[in-house]
């Protein structure tokens, strides 16, 4: 957890604005000078895995709310920015905001109910959520008679730009985040949602309206996971209902942020680079073995070290500090 | 009593069931501002879920609570907190990986609706009032019992509560501790804070009380002053009885 | 055809009822959410599945295996991992269950390949017929096992010494450790428990159903549903909650569309969470 001394809660430390800012213009210049479709994938691909990890941190990091059920948001973006380019010919940008959109109209009718919920309890209502919503879009056809999401035979977008338009796209989705995180982390609101996290009925004993704060985080939590899926289904240019509404979208979110340290800024960049870089050779060293081994990594890290890599690395600068 | 009579909290008829239970049964009470109002009774008398049904925790099943002359019955916590009723916990519940100022903090942007600048001037003001300025950047979890407690009422001063209810506030103080909290509840009402303590300590109870009120079984057996309430036969019979006869 | 659909379902339900036996006991003592649990299933039914293929083992006669090797596996899941992360925030247990899923599922799927397998017995065509309502043997033989093994697990925790241990620990862990309760080695058993019943269910399962590496996660899915109905961590609203899903789904199949039962389990679940989280019989632990 990042202390913030009383008083300092406004001035930003020098050195990281600057630093963040060069590693900014630096990931900005790279494909000017870096022409490799490869390398630029496995970028993009990490810059989404930060910028989804970012929204389950939102949400689930900082209020401890588990939130196993995003991957609706992410099916939800990707059909709705599918539905609307190629049945609207809405242009892309548009497409992947209006996503944003429907999603945050499921998330509040869903987040009500839902957000009083305690413990186990929302996380298995929001895991059925997402497999209800997968469900529903596999059946709708078959049931109501009718051709709209084309159920389990998908929907084909229009060929996608370069890996570079992704790039930049996933770029600036990750540190728009990025930025939102900081400034949440800093702002009531995320006083009142690292309050939830530690004693949420004391937290409404003295003024917090978690209800509606757990609605604001799930909402934006919800809106930027639909950009996002929105973004990658242009990008896959071929969706199905299992794909986009995975329950592994869902678990490589919580995994990532997970890895990297629940409720920290940094969480989500150091969780989702780790697993995207480890995950990409050993998939294509050990196809038929990575879920296995993924699932050991998965073990060892929760056993050896529950705070993630973020966390752990916090912990130890305070405790050599000696506190 | 002094002269300024004002009723700022009042409940008529509260009753409150768990199933076949009568935690609280027709309960009538007034609090009058600037007072300190003691509640006793014994375990399981319904004091806390007095103060439950207060603050909003739980709903009354039956009968209203006004709060300045407005009906606040069924109403969310946090809109009573932000009206200006607070209570701190038997159990204290610190935000404990929290710092002990950015709990204050939280109470004073939330509950005292101020912005966070203002926020934290308060917490400084409030931090050093209740003497835990020392530990004011301590992870809350890692604070003394007497701090915790002290930590409650900062976050309950921090809402700029009108009324205060503590719920056992002193347990598990030692008898210096005890005075020390005592002085500081009296300093509070100094601030124009309006207490209702609930307390096993009787000693304490009694010393500080203005008026007292006496709980058995979910019903309301005495009321008066505390000596008033120490001479009443029913009282002694119910609950000095217990422990004494 | 109603009253055939309802049979039907009351049959699947018993199935549904044994496993979520084991997922509620699992939850009720140390609160892990076990995303594994439709994994052991699978690995009762493929114990069962090997002993008949090789050995020519009835399924009905191999549970006593699958129970035993289910019981150890889960011993030592718990034992070796879960004990670890049991007194972290769940989250920690959750997604420590899902990685041993991920561990699980894929091995088996490099053992045992993605293909389908089912048991065929001799007496597995053959039926009771009584006015005009078809009943398999094997189902009933089943659904008789499954109302045994949940009766049989209240039991065991209501009657035995070590099943006061783990309701006393579930109860209060630091209470029961100052009684002398050993709570590692009291979890391990739970979870063992938990695992062994489950696997007798996979083995039931094995008789009459295809069964394959991947198909754990859709069981996991189910005994979530029968938990939440009948109240999670209340072993008999298993049975309650497994016999009504089993009709349920029965039902929806029969009238409306087999795809549609299981967005109806989905929905039925998230309905149940929100209004009635504490199941039907409102013994379920609510925190
Ligand atoms: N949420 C609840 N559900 C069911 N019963 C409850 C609940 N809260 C309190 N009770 C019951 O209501 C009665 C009154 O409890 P309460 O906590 O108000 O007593 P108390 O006077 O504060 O006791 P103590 O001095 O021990 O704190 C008790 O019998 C208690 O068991
Ligand atoms: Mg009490």
């Amino acid at each position: 957890m990042i202390q913030t001394p009383p008083g300092r809660a406004f001035t930003l430390p020098r050195k990281a604005v600057l630093l963040a800012a060069a590693v900014f213009v630096t990931l900005i210049l790279v494909p000017a000078f870096c022409h490799q479709g490869y390398a630029l994938r496995l970028m993009g691909m990490i810059f989404m895995g930060i910028a989804l990890a970012s929204c389950w941190n939102i949400m689930s990091g900082y209020t401890g709310y588990i939130d196993f059920g995003p991957a609706a948001y992410f099916g939800i973006g990707a059909y709705a920015t599918a539905l609307l380019m190629v049945r609207g010919g809405v242009p892309f940008f548009l497409s992947i905001v209006l996503g944003g959109v429907v999603a945050v109209a499921f998330a509040v009718p869903v987040g009500l109910p839902t957000l009083r919920l305690r413990g186990a309890y929302f996380a298995i209502a929001t895991f059925a959520f997402a497999e209800a919503t997968r469900q529903a879009v596999l059946e709708w056809d078959r049931v109501l008679g009718v051709n709209f999401f084309q159920g389990s035979h998908g929907i084909t977008l229009p060929i996608g730009p370069t890996h570079q338009f992704f790039y930049y796209t996933f770029l600036v989705i990750m540190t728009v985040l990025f930025v939102i995180t900081y400034l949440v982390e800093r702002s009531r609101m995320g006083y009142a949602l690292k309050a939830i996290h530690e004693a949420e009925d004391a937290a409404e004993l003295i003024g917090v309206n978690t209800l509606k704060i757990k609605i604001y985080a799930y909402a934006i939590s919800a809106f930027f996971t639909a950009v996002i899926g929105g973004v990658d289904a242009y990008w896959l240019t071929y969706i199905t209902p299992n794909d986009v509404f995975s329950v592994h979208i869902t678990i490589k979110m919580v995994i990532m942020c997970l890895l990297g340290g629940m409720g920290t800024l940094l969480g989500p960049v150091v969780g989702a680079s780790f697993l995207t870089l480890i995950s990409e050779p050993l998939w294509a060293r050990f196809p038929y073995d990575y879920l296995i081994i993924i699932g050991v990594i998965i073990v060892l890290v929760i056993v050896a070290m529950p705070k993630g890599i973020v966390g752990t690395l916090l912990e130890w600068k305070v405790d050599s500090r000696g506190t | 009593m002094g002269p300024e009579q004002n009723i700022i909290l009042e409940g008529r008829g509260v009753s409150r069931y768990f199933g076949a239970l009568a935690a609280l049964s027709g309960i009538d009470f007034s609090l009058y501002e600037g007072e300190i109002l003691g509640l006793i009774g014994p375990n399981g008398s319904g004091k806390t879920t007095l103060f439950n049904v207060i603050v909003g925790v739980c709903r009354p099943s039956e009968g209203k609570v006004f709060f300045e002359g407005r009906d606040i019955s069924g109403m969310s916590p946090h809109r009573i907190c932000q009206m200006g009723i607070a209570k701190t916990s038997q159990i204290v519940q610190p935000f404990t990986r929290m710092t002990v100022a950015e709990n204050v903090l939280v109470g004073a942007m939330y509950g005292g609706g101020l912005p966070q600048k203002e926020a934290w001037e308060k917490t400084r003001e409030i931090l050093a009032f209740v003497n835990l300025d020392k530990v004011m950047n301590t992870p809350s979890g890692k604070i003394s019992i007497p701090e915790r407690r002290r930590l409650e009422l900062a976050r309950a001063l921090a809402t700029s509560a009108k009324v205060i209810l503590l719920d056992e506030n002193m347990a598990g103080l030692n008898p210096n501790e005890i005075e020390e909290a005592l002085d500081l509840l009296r300093a509070i009402r100094e601030r124009g804070v309006t207490l209702m303590v609930v307390e096993h300590i009787m000693r304490a109870v009694m010393g500080i009380s203005d008026r007292m009120i006496v709980f058995n079984y979910g019903e309301k057996i005495a009321e008066g002053t505390p000596r008033e309430v120490a001479e009443n036969p029913s009282v002694i019979r119910a609950y000095l009885g217990d422990k004494y006869a | 055809m109603l009253i055939q659909a309802i049979i039907t379902g009351l049959l699947l339900g018993g199935i549904y009822a044994v496993y979520s036996a084991g997922f509620s006991l699992i939850f009720g003592v140390m609160g892990v959410v076990n995303i594994a649990h439709g994994d052991l299933v699978m690995l009762g039914a493929f114990t069962s599945y090997w002993l008949f293929t090789l050995g020519h083992i009835d399924p009905f006669l191999s549970i006593p295996f699958s129970a035993l090797t289910l019981f150890i596996v889960g011993y030592g899941i718990q034992r070796l991992i879960i004990n670890r992360v049991v007194e972290a925030p769940p989250i920690m247990s959750y997604i420590c269950t899902f990685g041993i899923h991920l561990i699980i599922a894929n091995l088996a799927l490099r053992l045992w390949t993605a293909d389908y397998r089912s048991i065929t017995t001799s007496y597995c065509g053959s039926h009771l017929e009584c006015a005009g309502l078809v009943i398999p043997y094997a189902r009933l033989a089943t659904f008789g096992m499954a109302v045994v093994m949940v009766g049989g697990l209240y039991l065991f925790l209501n009657r035995t010494d070590i099943g006061r241990a783990i309701r006393a620990t579930a109860q209060d862990r630091e209470m029961a450790r100052l009684m002398g309760v050993r709570a590692n080695h009291v979890y391990a058993m739970t979870f063992g428990i938990g695992a062994a019943i489950t696997g007798v269910a996979g083995s039931l399962i094995s008789s009459y159903f295809v069964i394959y590496p991947q198909m754990g996660l859709s069981y996991t899915v189910t005994a979530f549903c029968v938990v939440v109905l009948g109240g999670m961590g209340y072993i008999p609203g298993a049975l309650l909650g497994g016999l009504i899903l089993g009709v349920l789904e029965s039902l929806t199949a029969t009238y409306w569309n087999a795809g549609m039962s299981s967005a109806l389990t989905f929905f039925i679940l998230f309905l149940m969470l929100i209004f009635m989280p504490a199941g039907i019989t409102g013994k379920g632990i609510v925190e």
